[in-house]
């Protein structure tokens, strides 16, 4: 049994209270910062008196003591916001903030309905940790506004951040009963009941504020991201509810991205109606999207906006995310050749490949080589290599290797320097031209990896039957690809343990036996890596298969024997999951 | 004799006190795998295997024969260790001699059994947790066991998240239709049924009686979470009606508060009883009253205290880490209110500046009992619902080594006090 889940407010306050001199100064001048923001709109229009501006001068400058100065010199010839503001700031950076109570006591004598001194009062009391002037302030500003929601605003929101919820909840019902409703106050109050654990009615009051701010997206979904999983399907009710708006939306698709229900994520996004902000919001999320290498959703999001907004970039770009998630027919219809694109060399650059692509991925090699030949006078060299080796690497997989020779061909000598000539060398069982080439490529894959670990090992320069194991492989042939990696095992001595455990590997992965390949790793070679690797892989099957005295002696016999290996974590964590000593993971 | 043929005689006579005789399992940051090594100590002793704990040595540590078989297992398990000759061993004694030190024997591996319904996952439970990790062997017993007397066949009884008010820990407020909730219910009120009781209160109201005799007549009880402060109201209100109507059909007596037998509690004293029931609290028992929204209290650090291992070596065991802060973690209840504790009860552990305590200890008849706030020490905001700890990832957890200090300590052979 457990417990419910806890506010970030509990944490918030500790952190306050441990605040030193220094973070409170800097946490009282992002404050500032984040309210001149609203007043610099209304001082804009004006010009700044010059004591104004000599103080903001040396702020600047970072003459803090003489900004004081001359900042107080500016409240006397010009009181305003700029320069009670701006006092705030230099004041917190020199840890004075008491220098601000006579100040602000005599601007709100002079001007008690004016709503930022009085917030600048409350932060100066906050900051001096004088809550019994802090409370008296409130109390004073709301007596002089009483239908006004910025006090209740602004005192519920500093006793949140402290860590007072049960204060700040009696606050707010005080604002609600002053106020007549929560209509002006729903964003502190979802911030407490987020706070509270409250999570459905925090999510009901986030739907509410978001509808008239949808900028606080953002924070409504940081707040309600520590829900726990009980709670999650309510939170989605309330800011699922009709009519879809994207404020509500944009806050429930943060939460499942955070979640990690992506899908999730887009399907509350995509029910918005089809609109400019809403083309913003998806092409957003279709960016993140991307980049977090989820294709499918990036496909749908991209192309949901570029329905509302066609162009050639957004078509291009869902037309990649497309390719990426296996869909390579759409790639035809999102970006037709010659279709919003009318440049031609420009098609070539950015349309064709994905063509190329798309061809290749749909095994139409002849296809994508008469495409290529098409636009063969507007291809740049780097564009023309690119799609050569994409064609060249189709004609592999068909196992056609001239063709493939001949795709490379066209892109000019350089092609004979090319990653793709380093996977044919290998192919051929030219083995020290492919150590060349392929040490140079640029882009990592596994697939490179598993070569390079190999052919780096191997002293001769020539070994075909490693070649056509390779070949096997790049052909999708796995169980060809088996046998034929046993079999050069035996004519690389070097490389043996490593080529039989590929061989095993790609058993395992079709679900095929590969036992007796573990078996002879661990006999042949029992002090190698691989031996170690095989036993730890042998036991893992064992112990899935439900013989658990199986695998703990496996086990037991890789750790005592293998000390030093680096599957050791892994063997102790198989062994802890045999004997059931932690969850299941 | 020749020259040559003494010295050779003499080196062969002192070869085996420069062989290694014992293995040192150090419990300090040295240790790659602290939880296990407790484990390990353990089921050595069950063998028959007679082992020290050093305490305050190394962070606690423990001394074991150097048996290829303890060897081996702390291989498997990844326990470090450091083979030492007895004139090593003579160089730790001295030092141990010179400081708040003691070397404290451990003879009897405690028979250990923990209260939780059968079909309980050991993931729910942080005991469970720590004893399956480090490979302990205990019996799951439960109401039906308990009645029948069981608790005799046991040393040792850990109790979890229990509510020995029979109130479910008022989780009907948020979890009324939750499927898990529901069949907890009905299981037990079967069971109270079956038992010959009216309501769940009462079984439990029993059963807590029973675990009270069972610590009175020397047995040693370690609870946390809920169970702590739930089976000190049910034994402190073993005459009244504390536990809400939609428990037992019947509103809790009005004057519960006034009628409550502290005298019969183990720990606690004049707590108050939470008379709302809408209000997920049982008591002011609890520091940090954590599922009340507005009387929750943030999370801290709690300090372990150093007792003497001299002079109180069973506190001393109690407290045995290689960290002395550790942060706080929640629970149904979470800590102890020093109002609420009884004069005789011994703090090991509390937090600076705050009304409540973490960890507290204390004798009652002849037995003792040890009670430990909080639910999961390294899953601190732990919710229903959440995925269980993996301990393989904490093999060096401070807050579980508490736990497994209290299923070593009954193990420890009582040694006349140095006056």
């Amino acid at each position: 049994m457990s417990v419910e889940r806890f506010s970030t407010t509990s944490r918030a306050s500790t952190v306050l209270r441990n605040r030193s001199g220094t973070a409170a100064r800097r946490y009282a001048a992002t404050w500032a910062l984040v309210l001149l923001a609203g007043v610099s709109v209304r001082a804009l229009g004006q010009e700044e008196k010059p004591e104004v501006a000599r103080a903001l001068e040396l702020e600047s400058a970072g003459k803090y003591r003489e900004a004081v100065a001359a900042f107080k010199i500016a409240m006397k010839v010009a009181p305003g916001a700029t320069a009670l503001l701006g006092l705030e700031r230099v004041s917190a950076e020199l840890g004075q903030t008491d220098s601000l109570v006579a100040p602000l006591d005599t601007l709100i004598a002079a001007h008690p309905r004016e709503s930022i001194y009085r917030t600048v009062q409350l932060r100066t009391y906050q900051i001096l940790r004088r809550d019994d002037k802090l409370r008296e302030s409130f109390e004073k500003w709301a007596r002089a506004m009483p239908r006004d929601p910025s006090p209740y605003r602004e005192y519920a929101r500093i006793l949140i951040l402290q860590g007072r919820p049960a204060t700040a909840d009696s606050v707010i019902m005080r604002g609600k009963s002053a106020l007549g409703s929560l209509r002006d106050l729903e964003y502190e109050n979802a911030q407490l009941r987020a706070a509270m654990g409250e999570w459905i009615p925090s999510a009901l009051s986030w739907r509410r504020a978001l509808s008239d701010a949808p900028h606080l997206a953002t924070a409504a979904s940081f707040a309600l991201a520590r829900a726990p999983a009980s709670a999650r399907d309510g939170i989605r009710d309330a800011l699922a509810s009709l009519p879809a708006e994207p404020g509500p939306r944009r806050a429930l698709a943060d939460l499942e991205l955070n979640w990690g229900q992506s899908q999730d994520a887009w399907d509350a996004l995509r029910s918005l109606k089809p609109d400019t902000a809403a083309a913003t919001m998806w092409e957003e999320f279709a960016e993140r999207a991307y980049a977090e290498e989820r294709w499918t959703i990036a496909r749908d999001a991209y192309t949901a906006a570029y329905r509302v907004h066609p162009s050639v970039p957004l078509a291009t770009r869902a037309a990649s995310a497309s390719l990426r998630a296996g869909s390579p027919e759409a790639v035809f219809v999102l970006v037709p050749l010659g279709g919003g694109e009318k440049d031609s060399s420009r098609s070539a650059r950015e349309i064709m490949p994905l063509h190329v692509a798309a061809l290749v991925a749909l095994g139409r090699a002849s296809d994508a080589d008469a495409l290529i030949a098409r636009y063969d006078k507007f291809l740049v060299p780097v564009v023309r290599m690119r799609v050569a080796q994409m064609v060249a690497t189709a004609w592999v997989r068909s196992g056609d290797l001239v063709r493939a020779r001949q795709a490379l061909a066209t892109a000019g000598p350089e092609a004979d320097s090319s990653e793709a000539a380093g996977w044919l060398a290998l192919y051929d069982g030219r083995i020290g031209s492919a150590r060349m080439l392929l040490r140079t490529a640029r882009t990592p894959t596994p697939d490179l990896a598993l070569a390079m670990g190999i052919i780096v090992r191997v002293k001769s320069d020539s070994a075909p039957q490693l070649g056509a194991a390779f070949l096997a492989l790049a052909r999708g042939d796995t169980v060809g690809a088996s046998a034929r990696f046993v079999e050069a095992s035996a004519h690389h001595a070097d490389v043996a343990p490593a080529l039989l455990l590929i061989a095993a590997r790609l058993r395992a992965a079709r679900g095929d036996d590969a036992v007796p390949i573990w078996t002879r790793i661990m006999a042949e070679h029992p002090t190698s890596p691989e031996a170690v690797e095989s036993e730890l892989e042998w036991a893992r099957l064992l112990r899935k298969r439900g013989d658990v005295a199986g695998a703990t002696e496996h086990l037991e016999h890789l750790i005592l024997n293998a000390p030093q290996s680096a599957l050791l974590p892994q063997a102790r964590r198989e062994l802890e999951l045999a004997r059931g000593a932690i969850p299941p993971s | 004799m020749s020259y040559l043929r003494r010295v050779f005689l003499i080196v062969l006579l002192a070869a085996p006190a420069l062989r290694a005789q014992r293995m040192l399992i150090p419990m300090d940051d040295g240790q790659t795998n602290h939880l296990k090594a407790y484990g390990l100590t353990y089921n050595a002793m069950k063998t028959g295997v007679q082992a020290e704990w050093l305490l305050n040595y190394r962070g606690g540590s423990f001394l074991l024969p150097d048996a290829p078989e303890l060897r081996r297992r702390a291989s498997l398990d990844g326990i470090s260790f450091e083979a030492i000759t007895d004139a090593q061993l003579s160089a730790i004694r001295r030092e141990m001699a010179s400081g708040n030190m003691e070397a404290v024997p451990l003879e009897k591996a405690p028979r250990i059994a923990v209260y939780t319904p059968a079909e309980a996952q050991p993931w729910d439970d942080a005991v469970t947790l720590a004893l399956k990790y480090a490979g302990i062997d205990f019996t799951p017993i439960y109401d039906e066991q308990v009645e029948q007397g069981d608790l005799t066949k046991y040393d040792w009884l850990h109790l979890h998240h229990e509510d020995f008010t029979g109130q479910f820990n008022k989780f009907q407020l948020g979890y009324r239709d939750a499927p898990w909730f529901r069949d907890m219910v009905a299981k037990n009120a079967a069971s109270a049924k079956k038992l010959g009781y009216a309501s769940v209160p009462g079984l439990k109201k029993d059963v807590a009686e029973r675990i009270r005799l069972f610590v009175e007549r020397g047995g040693f009880l370690f609870a946390m979470c809920g169970a702590t402060e739930t089976l000190e109201l049910a034994i402190a209100g073993h005459d009244v009606d504390i536990a809400g109507e939609f428990a037992d059909g019947s509103p809790m007596d009005p004057d519960a508060d006034t009628r409550m037998n502290w005298k019969r509690a183990l720990a606690f004293k004049d707590a108050h009883l939470e008379h709302s029931p809408f209000v997920n609290s049982m008591s002011d028992i609890d520091g940090h009253q954590v599922n009340v929204p507005g009387r929750r209290q943030p999370l801290g650090t709690f300090t372990l205290f150093n007792f003497s291992s001299k002079f109180d070596p069973v506190p001393s065991m109690l407290v045995q880490n290689h960290r002395s802060v550790l942060n706080d973690y929640y629970g149904v209840t979470t800590s102890f209110t020093k109002a609420t504790l009884k004069p005789g009860d011994i703090v090991l552990a509390t937090e600076e500046g705050a009304p409540w305590v973490k960890y507290i200890h204390g004798d009652y008849g002849k037995g003792t009992w040890t009670y430990l706030g909080g639910h999961d020490p390294e899953d601190p905001q732990h919710a229903i619902g959440n995925p269980p700890t993996d301990l393989s990832l904490h093999k060096g957890s401070p807050g579980y080594r508490l736990i497994l200090n209290n299923v070593l300590f009954p193990a420890a052979k009582k040694k006349p006090l140095k006056t």
